[in-house]
């Protein structure tokens, strides 16, 4: 299926397309899918005939009958370009696309996608057919998507802002922290003078951080699944894709409370400690 | 004493908070400096990319090269282009996969054990080339790529390879290879022919990830053993004067082709390629001067209650209003200013790594940047750290304007 969805762009790529609506035909012209893109910029619904030829002069075309209207399966290196592509049998397409002078059967593919009745066994089958069929590279699935895929260099890619963003966080957080504390500078030295041990102040300023910090990964978290849809809605109308921008997961949640609750309580206890190894009669001075 | 230098004074009496202030803001601001060039670097990359090379529009079967549509009849359309009064020259370009055999000596395959090294053979792409032109300077056009060693392949036994076959397959100027070319399909039995490697070069469309090598039409045909048909890529041409005027005439003269000038291809890439990054260069624009506004204006905020008890003091003792305001907002610019200085430095070593993760990216030429320095970026980076500066002390300002004073110093005296 995948192959003929990938020949079908390429021959796609020269269509002359033009919109029939004849009736006696409609019975034996083979069907085809279009996907929505191109069924909404051209008007056309399941059953219209159109002709399609792999040269832009129309000639040699060949009447087909949509037979569904398919959502392109989202692809985020295609983004920004409307997916107006047409998805054939592939008998059908080699027809087409097979010069004169070349027998039926004598055609080439690009590739052939196998399913396994164990997909365990995809590497042991990837290993027998590149022994038996010389010429002919098998590879698993997950390996022929290659390392550099878009996803895997769009997901590099965001990793690093975001830990420029956690950075900058951080700055910006241990300088309120150091503010905050020093504010409480005499709170703290009557703490100090009344007998409260160093370690006995810096546990409740320790639950203090992460109660604040909690407090805060939450409020992170729910404004985050609010924009979520918001996010996704535009981008989706933006590139008409079906494609998810922006999805809060269960590991996501967990990774930003994990990150952020630790990074905020250690915060408040570094900024403290400068002011809890001073006296606590120099604390309590005014 | 000035509000500046007030400021500044208020600054480093507590070097800790404003240092790490700034620090803050140099972050912010890198971020923000990186998604400013981001914004338009893909697109001036690109159109410098295709300005470097001297061609102004380029003819192809379909709207992308190289997507399975070749233009027919490559060599009668090419001179047919060239014959237009507008046209200096045309450069007919058919590209084929080849596989070079490796010398063993060039092999980075581990031995086998007890036996020869193993030898695959690279895999790469040949460019074949020729001019159409009659005019006589653009006969003398070189082929797109750029030679950096030895010279450039001009008869049907020689090649250009890039620095990855050189290196890969340890070959130089001087030295021979065997290649097998494909102008049909990947699988077809493929003829063996040895060509002269006559030169190192750059090729500016060349992915990272793939090797190139060049050389005339008559070489590829020759290495693809006379199975190469008449048809081709790309036709690239050079205009005597009016780009567009030219596409203009090539389209009227060839209406099956598509022409586009360098403007309308890197129009084409604005319009739908990588938009993507415009957008998400805009979104985290806006979140990142948000988010410097909301930490300047807390940090600002927290500094002046602090000092609310020193503020109406200096306010007893005559400084005016204006004046603890102008003070306020000092402070403001001074954590900003500083940290936007240094954030300029920081922002480019952040881009050059963000770069290097984004060029990753399948089919995205070496030559090619995703961020890229321009005055207009640095302009509007400035803009909006000034607008951050401004903004982020409105709050505090307002505070310490509207401080009463005797009822403060009440306040502090009582505290």
């Amino acid at each position: 299926v995948r192959s003929t969805f990938i020949a079908g762009i390429v021959a796609v790529l020269g269509v002359w397309l033009l919109p029939t609506l004849t009736s006696a035909q409609q019975v034996t012209a083979p069907d085809v899918l279009v996907s929505r893109q191109l069924a909404e910029s051209e008007g056309l619904a399941v059953g219209s005939v159109i002709r399609l030829a792999t040269e832009a002069s129309g000639t040699r075309a060949r009447e087909f009958r949509v037979a569904g209207i398919y959502e392109p399966t989202p692809d985020p290196s295609r983004l920004g370009q409307v997916p107006r592509s047409v998805r054939l049998h592939l008998p059908d397409l080699l027809d087409m696309t097979r010069p004169v002078d070349v027998p039926a059967g004598a055609e080439y593919v690009a590739s052939v996608n196998v399913a396994l009745v164990d997909p365990q066994d995809a590497q042991q089958f990837a290993r027998d057919v590149n022994a038996r069929l010389p010429g002919v590279l098998a590879l698993p699935s997950g390996e022929a998507a290659g390392s550099a895929g878009p996803f895997r260099v769009l997901e590099r890619f965001h990793l690093a802002i975001a830990v420029v963003t956690i950075v900058a966080a951080t700055v910006f957080l241990l300088a309120l922290t150091i503010m905050l504390v020093d504010e409480r500078r005499e709170t703290v030295g009557v703490l100090r003078l009344i007998g409260l041990p160093i370690r006995r102040i810096m546990v409740q300023i320790l639950l203090e951080g992460l109660l604040v910090a909690g407090a805060g990964a939450i409020f992170g978290l729910v404004l985050a699944l609010a924009s979520e849809q918001l996010i996704n809605q535009f981008f989706q109308w933006r590139y008409d894709t079906a494609l998810v921008f922006v999805r809060i997961t269960k590991d996501v949640a967990l990774t930003c409370v994990m990150i952020a609750v630790p990074l905020g309580a250690s915060a408040t206890v570094v900024a403290s400690w400068a002011l809890l190894r001073r006296g606590g009669l120099r604390l309590a001075r005014r | 004493m000035n509000a500046l230098g007030f400021a500044w004074r208020s600054l480093v009496r507590q070097p800790a908070r404003a240092a790490l202030g700034i620090l803050g803001v140099a972050a912010v601001g890198a971020l923000l400096f990186d998604m400013l060039l981001l914004s338009r670097g893909l697109i001036v990359s690109m159109q410098d990319l295709l300005d470097r090379g001297g061609w102004d529009v380029r003819v192809s079967a379909g709207d992308l090269p190289g997507m399975g549509l070749r233009i027919p009849n490559a060599l009668e359309t090419a001179d047919t282009i060239a014959r237009l009064p507008s046209v200096q020259a045309a450069l007919v370009i058919r590209t084929a996969s080849a596989q070079i055999d490796r010398s063993p000596g060039g092999s980075k395959d581990p031995p086998l054990p007890g036996g020869s090294p193993p030898v695959s053979p690279l895999r790469a792409s040949f460019q074949g080339v020729t001019t159409r032109s009659t005019n006589p300077a653009g006969s003398r056009l070189r082929a797109p790529w750029t030679i950096l060693r030895g010279r450039d392949a001009e008869h049907p036994d020689e090649i250009v390879v890039d620095e990855q076959i050189a290196s890969d397959a340890a070959v130089a100027p001087g030295s021979e290879i065997t290649i097998r070319a494909s102008c049909v399909a990947d699988l077809e039995a493929l003829p063996e022919m040895r060509l002269k490697v006559v030169g190192v070069a750059e090729f500016p469309f060349q992915t990272s990830n793939e090797s190139t090598a060049g050389g005339t039409l008559d070489a590829l045909k020759a290495a693809c053993g006379g199975n190469a048909g008449d048809t081709a890529d790309l036709i690239l041409v050079t205009s005597t004067g009016d780009a567009g005027a030219t596409a203009a005439a090539i389209r009227a003269a060839h209406p099956e082709l598509r022409a586009a000038t360098n403007n309308e291809v890197v129009g084409r890439l604005q319009q739908t390629g990588f938009t993507y990054f415009r957008q998400i260069s805009s979104v985290l624009t806006t979140v990142t001067v948000s988010f410097a506004v909301l930490l300047i204006t807390v940090l600002l905020t927290v500094s002046v209650n602090q000092r609310l008890g020193e503020i109406a003091a200096l306010r007893a003792l005559g400084f005016s209003r204006m004046r603890v305001v102008k003070d306020v907002f000092a402070e403001s610019v001074l954590i900003v200013g500083i940290g936007g200085l240094l954030s300029l430095p920081l922002g480019l070593l952040l881009a050059s790594g963000l770069d290097r993760i984004l060029k990753g990216m399948p089919g995205i030429p070496a030559a090619l940047h995703f961020f890229v320095f321009e005055r207009q970026a640095l302009v509007v980076h400035v803009a909006l750290l000034a607008a951050t500066a401004i903004i982020a002390s409105l709050y505090p300002m307002r505070i310490v304007s509207n401080l009463p004073i005797a009822a403060t110093l009440r306040d502090e005296v009582i505290g």
